[in-house]
């Protein structure tokens, strides 16, 4: 199910909510739990049945595991039972991401979830003796397909505190509040910017150099507004159900460097990766050296490349990153600083054109779309512009047409893009300063109207094919 | 050993790590307000303060130190144990 429809702003979304805290009010406290996993595993197979046996299958083993590293085993030490579990679900990750089958949603977020849990399992951070409790850590829909990634020991507690099981009517409105600006975010933001970047990646056979970058930088825009837009209704819903989400951005656009905007993009991905894989890594080695820092900055940062996919655009993706991050750590060593603008126009820059890599089907693909980025399919200049600046055409640019109605939108939305990203509040300042007030409760209805008119062609988020 | 005396030793270590002796720090100081402070050096501040107390933390207790106070709670936690 889609966060970004009707069945579940009017239907599911209603009831689950009022079937948890009905049964939590009647003290069926239990039953509550109960709920909110059918509600959940309903939400999971809204559109089909083919994913739940995974689904199941994880979570039983997982659980099996966890629980067993608890208790006195004789047939297996607790090492070699832990290493079989991260086996089992790297495995079972690996052979849907790369054999070609389709992957299961949320099977890669559902998996560093628990595997999270496992490691802490295994040195004693997380323990969990209730099947109920656990089922309901994995399933949680607000989560389940596309995180944020969250730890057994944030979200729990929460979900066991008495104060959480009444409704709260503060934390409702907070929540609507949020899941209105991601509302926002996906249905009038990333939505249009989709429809200015899907024809220069998937239809054109050459683009040239402003086409290349509306291309591009659409894409950019899309891609953040989309994620961090399904991430806000997330933490939205979550807020709902009295449970505070962790953070998952933070305006990583304003980054002025590369190690900067992976503690800003994706931060429960960029968390879990510097946490279980690149501190192992550098744990393994005989001695902590820059080097042997960098080697691991490298594999973990490659790694986080490849869990996106199969693809070599993603194998080149995670290498570019990895290697960009060494650089910068190389440059910090140094102790000379940029100007501001110029390490944030660089870092800006090469965010973008590694998304185009991350974004196009095949690297030829992406070569087709970096090559006009960088001029050598020439430049069509609309002809606007050519009568005002006089006759650039004998400096070899090309003439092209007026400039349509949808470019002066475009215009207007890279503008707007522009504009929130430096100047305006970020959804979690607006969250902090966030109070009921009817001017606030005015602009979330209408925004709501303009976005319920948007949502009859309901489109899936970018992430769930991950 | 009171707070106090980690917050001292720690202070030395992190001085010593980001190569900034005249660093000010406090229970409140966290990796965001140091430039210095990312990845590469907060593991090598984790060595050193584990090879200094002779203990070892577990990998989803460091994703949990939000500030230098948690750090000293983490350390007197494992010193205690």
């Amino acid at each position: 199910m889609l966060f970004n429809s009707y069945s579940f702003i009017f239907a599911f979304l209603p009831l689950a909510l009022i079937g948890y805290f009905t049964l939590n009010h009647l003290k069926q406290v239990s039953l509550a739990k109960t709920w909110l996993i059918a509600a959940s595993l309903y939400f999971y197979t809204f559109y089909s049945f083919n994913n739940l046996p995974i689904l199941a299958m994880s979570l039983l083993m997982n659980y099996f595991i966890g629980h067993s590293l608890h208790s006195e085993l004789k047939w297996i030490s607790k090492q070699n039972l832990f290493r079989f579990g991260l086996v089992f679900n790297i495995g079972l990750l690996s052979f849907f991401k790369y054999s070609g089958f389709l992957l299961p949603l949320g099977l890669s977020f559902f998996t560093l979830q628990q595997v999270a849990f496992l490691i802490d399992s295994y040195e004693g951070l997380a323990e969990e003796k209730s099947f109920l409790d656990y089922a309901v850590f994995v399933c949680f829909f607000p989560t389940l397909i596309s995180g944020p990634i969250v730890h057994y020991q944030l979200l729990m507690p929460q979900i066991a505190s008495k104060d959480n099981k009444r409704f709260n009517l503060d934390l409702f409105s907070t929540g609507i509040f949020v899941f209105c600006m991601g509302l926002v975010k996906k249905v009038l933001i990333s939505e249009a910017f989709a429809s200015w970047a899907k024809p220069g990646f998937d239809e054109a056979t050459s683009l040239d150099l402003l086409a290349a970058w509306k291309t591009s930088l659409s894409y950019l825009f899309q891609l953040y507004y989309d994620f961090s837009g399904y991430t806000d209704m997330a933490i939205g819903i979550g807020y709902m159900f009295n449970v505070k989400l962790p953070q998952n951005f933070n305006s990583p656009f304003r980054s002025k460097s590369i190690i900067e905007f992976w503690s800003r993009w994706h931060m429960t991905l960029s968390q879990f990766i510097n946490t279980y894989l690149f501190t192992p890594i550098v744990r393994a080695m005989p001695k902590i050296t820059f080097k042997s820092t960098m080697f691991a900055t490298f594999t973990a940062m490659f790694i986080a490349g490849i869990w996106h996919g199969a693809g070599m655009t993603f194998v080149v993706y995670g290498a570019l990153h990895g290697f960009a991050l060494v650089v910068n750590h190389m440059w910090k060593k140094r102790k000379k600083k940029l100007p501001p603008f110029m390490a944030w126009f660089l870092t800006f820059n090469f965010i973008n054109i590694t998304f185009v890599v991350f974004r196009a089907k095949d690297l030829v693909g992406a070569i087709k779309v970096l090559k006009g980025m960088f001029g050598f399919t020439g430049v069509v200049v609309p002809k606007v512009i050519v009568k005002s600046v006089g006759p650039l055409k004998d400096f070899g640019f090309k003439m092209g047409t007026y400039l349509q109605p949808t470019d002066y939108a475009l215009i207007f939305m890279l503008f707007g893009a522009f504009y929130l990203i430096f100047k305006a509040k970020s959804s979690l300042e607006l969250e902090k300063e966030f109070k009921p007030e009817t001017k606030v409760a005015v602009a979330c209805g209408l925004a709501f109207v303009f976005c319920f008119f948007g949502m009859n062609r309901i489109t899936e988020f970018i992430y769930f094919n991950f | 050993m009171s707070n106090s005396e980690i917050l001292h030793v720690v202070t030395t270590i992190i001085q010593e790590v980001l190569e900034l002796p005249d660093l000010n720090v406090t229970v409140n100081t966290s990796a965001a307000d140091v430039d210095e402070w990312d990845s590469m050096t907060h593991i090598q501040l984790i060595a050193a303060i584990e090879s200094k107390y002779k203990v070892r933390f577990a990998l989803g207790e460091l994703q949990a130190l939000k500030n230098v106070g948690d750090m000293i709670e983490l350390i007197q936690k494992k010193l205690n144990k």
